[in-house]
């Protein structure tokens, strides 16, 4: 299993995350709205809306899991934040970076994923709107460009909230 | 360059609209003319033309006298008799009765989109009335 490097501006990313004070806040209707719609949009049985904090992934959203977080070393989306686009991986099982992942190999059973990082203004990115699903898959342009707008609404609500919190 | 194709898209629910409509524009696809409501997609279409329509169509009444509202389908249709351009329309419907698939015959709707509605499949569908509208344009 490959640990996602750290990105190289991790002290400026926390301090967003950490402004937003969203963290550990109860389940909000905007955001899990938005993931109960991709769920059934893409016919997929896990949705989550990630937030990669220093040492763990933290879900402000989900659907499909029981648990709010995991630890950031084997957080997918703690890959899928390195880059702009959206990262896919079509079988877990088959990518040299996820096939020992315990989130691959445990109970979670992800096979295939996608996540839509979340980029803020200030060219941090957050966390993730990611799809997970238990079998091989991949994503055409058309659902690119839907799950796309949906990371867009989400991060159109974390702004609000910075703008909320005076950070705007 | 090609014409911008506008599309009017009238779905009461709030994320299917905004879905389509924001990425039909990220893709370059078309733009798409939001409308919550009929009352408002009425306002809209009497201000500006459309290359087509994707419209969810609601009962109305109740009993014996409940129906699809197609009042906006008509009111469409009578405008292109004005310019002399029919204009492709598709549906959003709970379910494809017997009736109203006369109904829409009737009116020559394109397509008829049935529970559950997708993004994804809306925005095929727009995509589509492209092709009608450039096999139209063709001598």
């Amino acid at each position: 299993m490959q640990v996602a490097p750290t990105p190289d501006n991790e002290a400026d990313r926390l301090a967003a995350l950490h402004a937003l004070l969203i963290l550990d806040t109860p389940p909000e209707q905007r955001f899990d709205k938005i993931a109960r719609f991709a769920a059934s949009e893409f016919d997929v049985p896990v949705v989550l809306i990630t937030l990669v904090d220093a040492e763990r992934q933290w879900f402000k959203a989900s659907v499909g899991v029981e648990i709010c977080e995991t630890g950031r070393d084997v957080s997918l989306c703690s890959h899928a934040i390195l880059h702009d686009d959206i990262m896919v991986v079509p079988d877990a099982r088959l990518d040299p970076r996820f096939a020992d992942n315990p989130l691959v190999t445990g109970d979670l059973g992800i096979r295939f994923y996608a996540g839509a990082p979340l980029s803020m203004a200030c060219g941090v990115r957050l966390g993730t709107l990611c799809l997970i699903d238990r079998q091989p898959r991949t994503l055409d342009a058309l659902e690119l460009g839907i799950l796309g707008t949906l990371r867009d609404l989400v991060v159109m609500e974390l702004k609000g909230q910075a703008a909320g919190n005076g950070d705007a | 360059m090609p014409e911008t194709m506008h599309i009017l898209l009238v779905e009461p629910e709030t994320l299917l609209r905004r879905t389509v409509s924001m990425t039909a524009r990220s893709l370059g696809m078309s733009q798409v003319h939001e409308a919550a409501s009929t009352d408002v997609a009425l306002r809209m279409a009497r201000q500006r033309t459309f290359h087509g329509a994707v419209i969810a169509v609601e009962c109305v009444g109740s009993g014996a006298g409940r129906r699809y509202d197609l009042g906006l389908i008509d009111e469409l249709r009578a405008a292109e008799s004005e310019t002399g351009r029919p204009m492709p329309i598709a549906i959003l419907a709970d379910q494809a009765t017997p009736t109203l698939l006369a109904e829409l015959r009737e009116r020559r709707i394109s397509r008829v989109i049935l529970k559950p509605f997708r993004a994804k499949v809306l925005l095929e569908t727009i995509a589509g009335f492209g092709g009608q509208k450039g096999a139209r344009n063709e001598p």
